[in-house]
């Protein structure tokens, strides 16, 4: 990502005057012509790359496929019905997954990042190779971080598992990836750390736009502490915690490669989130029932925003 | 809240770019076009493939040069060097047949059939396909292998093994390519350690050796229930209990007997007479453990014995028939087979055929199997190796008495898949509800 430079200025009390709008009197629709020619690769890639797909998606969900993704004819509804209630697979529990993936792994990551911001907006000495550092989770990619955690709990060689054992944290021959339950929360530990650094960078880049003045001058108001960071530093961070909160909202109820490489139980098991469920899905039912799921998937995660923008309100005015 | 705009925009695109961490693979055929006849084949002594086939057949990858073409062959990885065998019998046949490429894909078998899969649905089906099983037949995605292939070469193939490959509709769908049989094989140190005198033949023999084992601190029996070769170890107790899974025109895995496999399988899970997670392990992760003396037993094949013989010398070991209840041996085999794919040309299909008949003949199948490590599929080199080969002997007597999975019947794909996903739930549920609901799952995905 580019650095964000951010004019550091102090917000005026007062709407600035928009300034005149020079194509005051063109319609709105020949202004959308004008614009075109500028918007159109942007508009090309979204279509190749979000609503093709997307679309294509739709249409597979309502066909029905071979196991090797041969179609064979319409489904109507078949495949979402297949998709809710194959048996053994217990959709309840994985639904009620997913909602406690993306809530626990995305407040543990703000609240972690907020505090990591703080402390990496402070001046120290070597502070530039501590934000390198900081870095270093997000540059690796998540199956190498993911596969890494795997082989560091195996109960046979892994350094983890012996350290835990030593301990006696742990008994040997248990593996925390081999049981569901231990493997979802091994998970969520993995996610958090590995979407910390994005969202730390993001709250980071929101506390530089924080005026040291006014801060100063509310110390020497008398502001306490807790007072100074609750008024001032907070409302003026919240847009950055807003993108922070949905970019990882959206990514983490995304993320499948954690949860896929974590989770050693085979089959549909009760550690799994509806994203591996759809890969689950794939292999062994075709590209129409999970092409099904991910419909619902895709439902279910514009209900998971939906009730975080209507809850939390992230961009009211203050 | 305006000035905050810009930096939002940016970073959401930012965020957005960096986290698209998808993970799609699409299948990139590696496009060797240019094969080098020469460097190509390192450390493989074959002789240029003798282009003169079986008497009285024109098609062994001789005659008439056939038109320009270019035909995909995929392969799963059987052993580090499959991709260099492979390569070699393309840089063969390049000089058979200089008008025709030959473009590999290799892929590992872990989630190989996703990949068959993503080929298929790309409308981009490989010429060849070299898979453990033929389940696309029933899409009505193949040709008869009879129809890309001479009667001289499938008549090299032992009948035996041959079999294996005729769907339920009685069509030749498939051609054996390499075989594998399975023995108990054991740990003769830890057995004489925990003073067990002879290998068990039976259950109750059996329950009894890995007692004794476990008394010593090693796991008894390696049992893998988990997602690669769950449908192989249920099958194996299965068949011990005396059953099957073909039951009149289909298959059905919810019977008398597979609950008593089940229930057998059950007893050893819980009186913790296998490895620590039995229903998350693969056969390789048993492999692993007996290769450091930490299984008493497990059921194995050449592949991997031959690993063991090589790279873990003091591990001493010997093969013994699988046991079942009554004592019978069981005799579980297994065969990959060589598909060919209907993409409807006719000179891909000459130049499949060409290619497949080169492909069996003995100088270039030979060295192809031998990569493997595994068995082969055609009657001369099952002759020669059962002398050639004598510390796979017992190997290759089992093959003469194996059974096979009914890979024929159009179920078996979904039988597999719900037996690797549910089979591995023995561990904590009862053998009635496992069997219900791998039944259940093979009625929803029929």
């Amino acid at each position: 990502m580019t650095s964000v430079t951010t004019e550091a200025t102090s917000s005026p009390p007062t709407e600035r005057a928009p300034a005149p709008d020079k194509n005051r009197g063109t319609s709105g629709f020949a202004r959308f012509g004008m614009a075109l020619p500028w918007l159109l690769p942007a508009i090309v890639l979204i279509a190749a790359v979000v609503l093709y797909p997307a679309v294509l998606m739709v249409y597979n969900a309502f066909r029905k496929f071979s196991k090797y993704g041969f179609e064979q004819g319409a489904a109507g509804w078949n495949n979402f019905e297949t998709a809710l209630t194959f048996p053994g697979v217990p959709v309840a529990r994985i639904m009620l997954n997913t909602v406690v993936w993306v809530v626990v792994v995305v407040i543990a990551t703000l609240l972690i990042s907020l505090g990591l911001a703080q402390f990496l907006n402070k001046t120290f000495p070597g502070r530039k190779i501590v934000r390198l550092a900081i870095v270093i989770p997000w540059a690796a990619s998540v199956v190498m971080t993911s596969s890494v955690f795997l082989n560091a709990l195996d109960p046979n060689y892994g350094l983890f598992s012996d350290i835990l054992h030593r301990l006696g944290l742990l008994d040997s021959g248990t593996a925390l990836t081999q049981d569901p339950t231990t493997a979802f929360w091994l998970a969520v530990v993995v996610a958090v750390f590995v979407s910390l650094p994005f969202t730390t960078y993001t709250l980071l880049a929101g506390l530089q736009a924080v005026p040291g003045d006014v801060l100063e001058a509310a110390h020497v108001d008398g502001a306490s502490a807790g007072q100074r960071y609750r008024q001032i530093v907070l409302p003026i961070i919240r847009p950055a915690i807003a993108v922070a909160a949905l970019v990882n909202i959206i990514n983490v109820f995304n993320s499948l490669p954690v949860l896929q490489i974590l989770n050693r139980t085979p089959g549909y098991n009760e550690g799994l989130t509806t994203t591996p469920l759809v890969f689950a899905y794939k292999s062994s039912l075709g590209p129409g029932v999970s092409s099904a799921l991910s419909v619902i998937n895709l439902l279910f995660c514009i209900v998971i925003i939906a009730i975080y923008l209507i809850t939390v309100r992230p961009t009211r005015e203050q | 809240m305006k000035k905050s705009v810009p930096l939002i925009a940016v970073l959401v695109a930012g965020g957005l770019t960096v986290s698209a961490c998808g993970s799609s693979s699409t299948p990139a055929a590696s496009g060797t076009t240019t094969p080098a006849p020469t460097s190509s084949a390192a450390g493989s002594p074959t002789s240029d493939g003798e282009s003169s086939g079986p008497t009285g057949s024109s098609s062994a990858g001789g005659g008439e040069a056939l038109p320009a073409t270019t035909i995909s062959v995929l392969a799963p990885s059987y052993a580090d060097s499959s991709e260099a065998d492979w390569k070699t019998i393309i840089g063969a046949f390049k000089k058979v047949q200089p008008n025709v490429t030959v473009d590999l894909q290799i892929e590992a078998w872990d989630g190989f059939s996703d990949k068959v899969a993503a080929r298929i649905q790309a409308q981009d089906m490989p010429d060849i396909l070299n898979d453990n099983n033929y389940g696309e037949s029933a899409d009505d995605l193949l040709y008869p292998v009879n129809e890309v292939m001479s009667p001289e070469t499938l008549a090299t193939i032992e009948p035996a093994l041959l079999k294996n490959g005729v769907g339920t509709d009685g069509t030749q769908w498939a051609a054996p390519d390499i075989a594998t049989s399975r023995l108990l094989v054991y740990n003769t140190d830890l057995f004489k350690k925990a003073g067990i005198s002879a290998p068990p033949k039976t259950w109750t023999e059996m329950e009894d050796a890995a007692t004794k084992l476990k008394a010593i601190g090693v796991a008894g029996y390696g049992m893998p229930l988990g997602k690669e070769e769950a449908q192989a170890e249920s099958t194996l107790w299965l068949w011990g209990a005396g059953g099957t899974w073909i039951d009149g025109e289909g298959l059905k895995a919810d019977t008398p007997a597979a609950a008593e496999g089940f229930t057998e399988m059950k007893k050893f899970i819980d009186g913790g007479l296998t490895q620590a997670n039995p229903g998350s392990s693969n056969r390789q992760d048993v492999a692993d453990l007996f290769n450091q003396g930490k299984v008493g037993m497990y059921v194995s094949h050449s592949g991997l014995t031959a690993t063991t013989r090589d790279k873990f010398k003091d591990i001493k070991f010997a093969e013994t028939p699988i046991p079942s209840k009554s004592g019978t041996p069981v005799g579980y085999g297994v065969t990959d087979f060589i598909l060919a794919f209907n993409n409807k040309d006719e000179a891909r299909k000459a130049a499949t055929k060409s290619f497949l008949d080169f492909f069996y003949q003995e100088a270039q199948y030979g060295p192809w199997y031998k990569g493997t490590g595994l068995l082969p599929a055609t009657t001369d080199a099952i002759a020669s190796a059962t002398t050639d080969d004598a510390v796979n002997a017992p190997f290759y007597q089992a093959l003469k008495t194996v059974q096979f999975t009914p890979s024929g019947y159009k179920q078996w794909s979904a039988l597999q898949s719900a037996l690797q996903a549910t089979a591995g739930k023995l561990q904590s549920a009862s053998a009635a509800d496992v069997l219900k609901e791998i039944q259940a799952q093979v009625d929803a995905a029929g």
